[in-house]
C-alpha cells in the first residue's frame, strides 16, 4: 500500500493534501451502518411470522419480529403462480404456514438462469428483503435456490423454531446483567430439584450433589440456589445445604 | 400474504384433530393401489391417500390436502422427498410446530 503509514492518524490532520485518504476516509465511517447490518444476519422465519410482524414505521423495511429486525429473511416453500417479465420474476410463496409474493430483479444472465430453472411446484429457500409497501408485504429476493435435499424443509423449520426461542430468551434475560447462561444455568439447577426423585427425598439434594450433576462451578450453583430461594422455587431443609423444589413438595 | 389456508404438519395421530382441514404428512410408500396409495406415516402408522399419483414403493412422499377421516388425506399436492428422509426429525417437528411453538405455524 502506498500511504499506508500516512493513512494511520497523518491523514486526520494532513488537510487537503490528501484527497484520496480523505476518500478512503469517508467510506471508513460509513462502515458502522454497513457492519450493523451484517451482524443482523439472514432470519429464518415462516410466513406466519412475517404476517404477524411488527412494522416499526412507515418505511418500506423496519419489521421486527421477537424483537429482532427482520429486514434480510431466509424462507421454504413451494413455488406457485411464477411470472416471468423482462427485469424481473415474480412468483408466491406457500409455505404451508401461509403465503407471500417474491420478486427478483434479473440483470445478469446468471440471475436469469437461476430464475429460469424454477417451475411452480417445486420447493425453494428463498433468501431475501423482507419489505412492506400499503399495507402488503413482499419479499425482494437475492437468491431463490431449489432444495435438492428434502431433509432441508424439517431442518428449516426447527431453525425457524430455535432462532424464535432464542429470541424470546434473550428478552426474558434482559433484565438480568450477564444475559442467557446465567439464566440458562437458574434453569438447570431448578430442574435438578423439580426431578421426580429430587422431590421423593425427604432432605431435597445436597449442594455438592447439584454441582456434580450439572458439572457447573460451585459459585454459579449457590447463585441459582439463592435466587431460587429468594423467589420461592425451592427452600432449605436440614441444613443450609440441603435445597428442595417447593413444587409438590 | 395470505395465511388463511395453512397445511398443517402431522402425523397419523395428529391428522385426526384437524378433520377436513387442510394438511400436510409424510408417509413412506408400502403399495399403490392404482388411485389410492397406502403408506405409513412419520410416526409409524398406516396412512391411505386418495387421489394421488403414483410412486415407487418405499419412497417418501410428501403429501399435502385435506384430512379425509382419520387416517387417510385426499391429495392435491404430492411432492417426491425420495427415498432418504429423515422420517423421525420430521415426526419431531409436527409434534413441536403443534405444541407450545404453534404460533409460529397455525
Amino acid at each position: 500500500m502506498y500511504g499506508g503509514s500516512q493513512n494511520d492518524g497523518n491523514s486526520l490532520f494532513s488537510g487537503g493534501g490528501f484527497m484520496p485518504s480523505q476518500a478512503t476516509q469517508t467510506p471508513d465511517s460509513g462502515v458502522s451502518p454497513a457492519k450493523s447490518r451484517g451482524t443482523q444476519g439472514v432470519l429464518p422465519l415462516t410466513v406466519k411470522q412475517i404476517s404477524e410482524a411488527f412494522h416499526s414505521s412507515d418505511d418500506k423495511s423496519g419489521f421486527v419480529i421477537d424483537g429482532v429486525d427482520a429486514s434480510n429473511v431466509r424462507l421454504l416453500g413451494m413455488v406457485t403462480k411464477k411470472m416471468e417479465r423482462v427485469t424481473d420474476v415474480s412468483f408466491t410463496l406457500d409455505d404451508g404456514t401461509g403465503r407471500i409474493d417474491v420478486n427478483r430483479w434479473v440483470n445478469e444472465a446468471a440471475e436469469t438462469n437461476e430464475m429460469a430453472a424454477i417451475t411452480n411446484g417445486m420447493y425453494v429457500k428463498v433468501n431475501g428483503n423482507l419489505k412492506g409497501f400499503q399495507g402488503k408485504r413482499h419479499v425482494v429476493a437475492f437468491s431463490v435456490r431449489p432444495v435438492t435435499d428434502f431433509n432441508d424443509i424439517t431442518n428449516h423449520f426447527l431453525e425457524c423454531i430455535h432462532i424464535h426461542l432464542c429470541n424470546t430468551r434473550l428478552q426474558y434475560s434482559a433484565p438480568s446483567s450477564m444475559g442467557g447462561s446465567e439464566n440458562d444455568i437458574y434453569n438447570l439447577v431448578l430442574g435438578v430439584f423439580q426431578e421426580p426423585a429430587s422431590v421423593a427425598s425427604e432432605h431435597g439434594l445436597h449442594v455438592d450433589e447439584v454441582a456434580r450433576r450439572l458439572g457447573i462451578p460451585m459459585n454459579k450453583i449457590k447463585d441459582a440456589i439463592n435466587y431460587h430461594v429468594d423467589i420461592g422455587h425451592i427452600y432449605s431443609t436440614i441444613d443450609d445445604n440441603h435445597f428442595k423444589s417447593a413444587c409438590n413438595g | 400474504m395470505d395465511t388463511s389456508s395453512p397445511a398443517v404438519f402431522v402425523n397419523a395421530d395428529l391428522l385426526k384433530v384437524y378433520q377436513g382441514r387442510r394438511v400436510r404428512a409424510v408417509v413412506q410408500v408400502a403399495r399403490d393401489e392404482g388411485a389410492t396409495m397406502v403408506g405409513q406415516s412419520t410416526d409409524g402408522h398406516q396412512l391411505v391417500v386418495k387421489g394421488s399419483p403414483s410412486f415407487p414403493p418405499s419412497h417418501f412422499v410428501e403429501v399435502i390436502g385435506i384430512a379425509d377421516g382419520g387416517q387417510s388425506i385426499r391429495a392435491e399436492i404430492c411432492t417426491d422427498f425420495g427415498t432418504s428422509f429423515g422420517a423421525q426429525e420430521y415426526n419431531q417437528l409436527c409434534v413441536l410446530a403443534n405444541g407450545e411453538l404453534k404460533s409460529l405455524f397455525l
